[in-house]
């Protein structure tokens, strides 16, 4: 099992419906079976994307493998330290400047004070934040946010990149940048688990995409032949 | 740590609000009480000023845990993270908070001429069993109020109430009936009454009597926790 990164086995999860009239229906449980059944298995050194419609499951994906989510049927396992990059700049304090964040950011997922502060100058570097990472995080926009995130995720010595739709609202050469990460990031052996909605670039990235819809696992192999489906879904 | 430092953030007098508060609202309190009666019991300000002091820190810390799972949904919501941290941290804040009540309470005895006696010294345990209670009552709380958002507007609405059932601007003494009744069951009135004891009637309280708050709080702080462990697999996605 060590040359995968993160096996995922018959995953399913279900959200309940909130609305209180479900609480009579005893023996119907309403709600969403946001994942239903996902079996995926990453290689070290391998770039999964995830695609599919708003509200197929990807992001519920994500959560689960990083651990936000309890899954309620089948199993996870990952072999590395995860570093999640999911929603733009949540967990970030918008009263806090840059590098507060930064300090925050990593203790929360667990990276040693020593180890963050000799790193810190690289991400906002990275982030190409220059006189803005003394300002509080509430004058930036949501672009900048997710340099942020996304640079503090990748400074972090993590083996696995979980990757949420953030790059979405990074200028062009940012964008650019971080693809250029990306890719070096997998040449050292690492691995990324990676959702979009911008199709052209996961070609020649990901070494397998997965198409979700309405939680179920459509379709799992090359990006050339999970595209082509996913575009002929897109047009009926 | 971060906690405070966002509380008090914006704000140009910062930590001092912590202190101002409660004592505006001594001032005021004293003001009405010497003006309504024509005598008051002896060290009647130190009486008002110490209840006001645990009940501040009660109402500040609870209501400062009943958001501390919702008031970090991003966090939740990005990263896997122990959930019980949450209320601990905010009770940590609440702590800090203790310092500086603690500092404007013994500023204020000199005003009144009023020198403590030594039973003083149990003050940190009845401000432990203080802490218990919050740290308790904010598991129980900040879980509800992920799945009930009521839970703060009702909250909210019992403090105010306890500031009346609780012996702060009366007596234990001079009250009967349904008043003394509730009383007896306000683990908050009970601390009120432990600190009364040793501050201002500078005596020091029988073993029972610790006992009952220290049963209540930890009861409280069980119960709390268990309720907390029952439903943290769930917190993450109904937040």
């Amino acid at each position: 099992m060590e040359e995968y990164s993160v096996v995922v086995q018959n995953l399913s999860k279900f959200f309940k419906s909130s609305s209180i009239k479900n609480l009579n229906s005893k023996f119907k449980q309403k709600g969403i079976l946001a994942l239903d059944d996902i079996s995926v298995k990453v290689k070290k050194g391998q770039m999964l994307a995830i695609i599919g419609f708003n509200g197929s499951g990807k992001t519920t994906l994500l959560r689960t493998i990083a651990g936000i989510y309890e899954p309620d049927m089948g199993s996870i396992e990952v072999n590395g330290r995860i570093a999640p990059i999911l929603q733009i700049g949540t967990g970030f304090h918008l009263e806090l400047n840059a590098k507060e964040n930064i300090m925050n950011y990593g203790l929360l997922i667990g990276i040693p004070k020593k180890e963050l502060k000799s790193k810190i100058d690289n991400i906002i570097e990275f982030a190409e934040l220059g006189e803005f990472s003394e300002l509080k995080l509430k004058y930036y926009s949501a672009g900048m946010r997710a340099r942020l995130a996304f640079s503090s995720a990748l400074q972090i010595d993590a083996d696995i990149l979980l990757v949420d739709e953030i790059l979405a609202v990074g200028d062009r050469i940012f964008r650019e940048k971080s693809f250029e990460a990306f890719s070096d990031f997998i040449k050292k052996g690492k691995t990324i688990l990676y959702t979009t909605h911008s199709l052209d670039k996961i070609y020649d990235m990901a070494d397998q995409v997965l198409l979700l819809n309405h939680g179920k696992k459509i379709m799992i192999g090359s990006p050339n032949e999970v595209i082509d489906e996913y575009r002929k879904m897109t047009k009926d | 740590m971060m906690n405070i430092k966002i509380r008090f953030k914006g704000t140009y007098l910062g930590f001092a609000w912590a202190a101002i508060e409660p004592a505006l609202t001594f001032i005021l309190l004293y003001i009405v009480f010497t003006s309504i009666r024509s005598r008051t019991e002896e060290n009647f300000a130190i009486y008002l000023l110490t209840g006001i002091m645990i009940y501040h820190i009660f109402s500040r810390g609870t209501l400062g845990g009943i958001t501390s799972l919702t008031g970090n949904r991003g966090i939740l919501q990005s990263v896997k993270i122990n959930k019980e941290f949450f209320p601990v941290v905010s009770v940590a804040a609440t702590c800090l908070l203790i310092f500086i009540e603690v500092g404007v309470f013994f500023g204020l005895m000199p005003f009144f001429n009023f020198i403590p006696n030594w039973t003083i010294v149990f003050l940190p345990l009845v401000l432990a069993l203080l802490v218990i209670l919050i740290l308790g009552l904010s598991y129980i709380l900040s879980v509800l109020h992920v799945f009930v958002k009521d839970i703060q507007m009702l909250w909210g609405i019992l403090i105010h109430a306890l500031f009346f059932i609780t012996p702060i601007i009366w007596y234990v003494k001079d009250v009967s009936g349904i008043l003394l009744a509730i009383h007896k069951i306000n683990p908050v009135g009970h601390i009120v009454e432990l600190a009364h004891k040793i501050v201002v009637f500078r005596e020091v309280p029988v073993l029972s009597e610790w006992l009952y708050a220290l049963a209540f709080s930890i009861g409280i702080f069980f119960v709390g926790f268990m309720i907390f462990i029952k439903f943290q697999e769930r917190i993450v996605e109904e937040i």
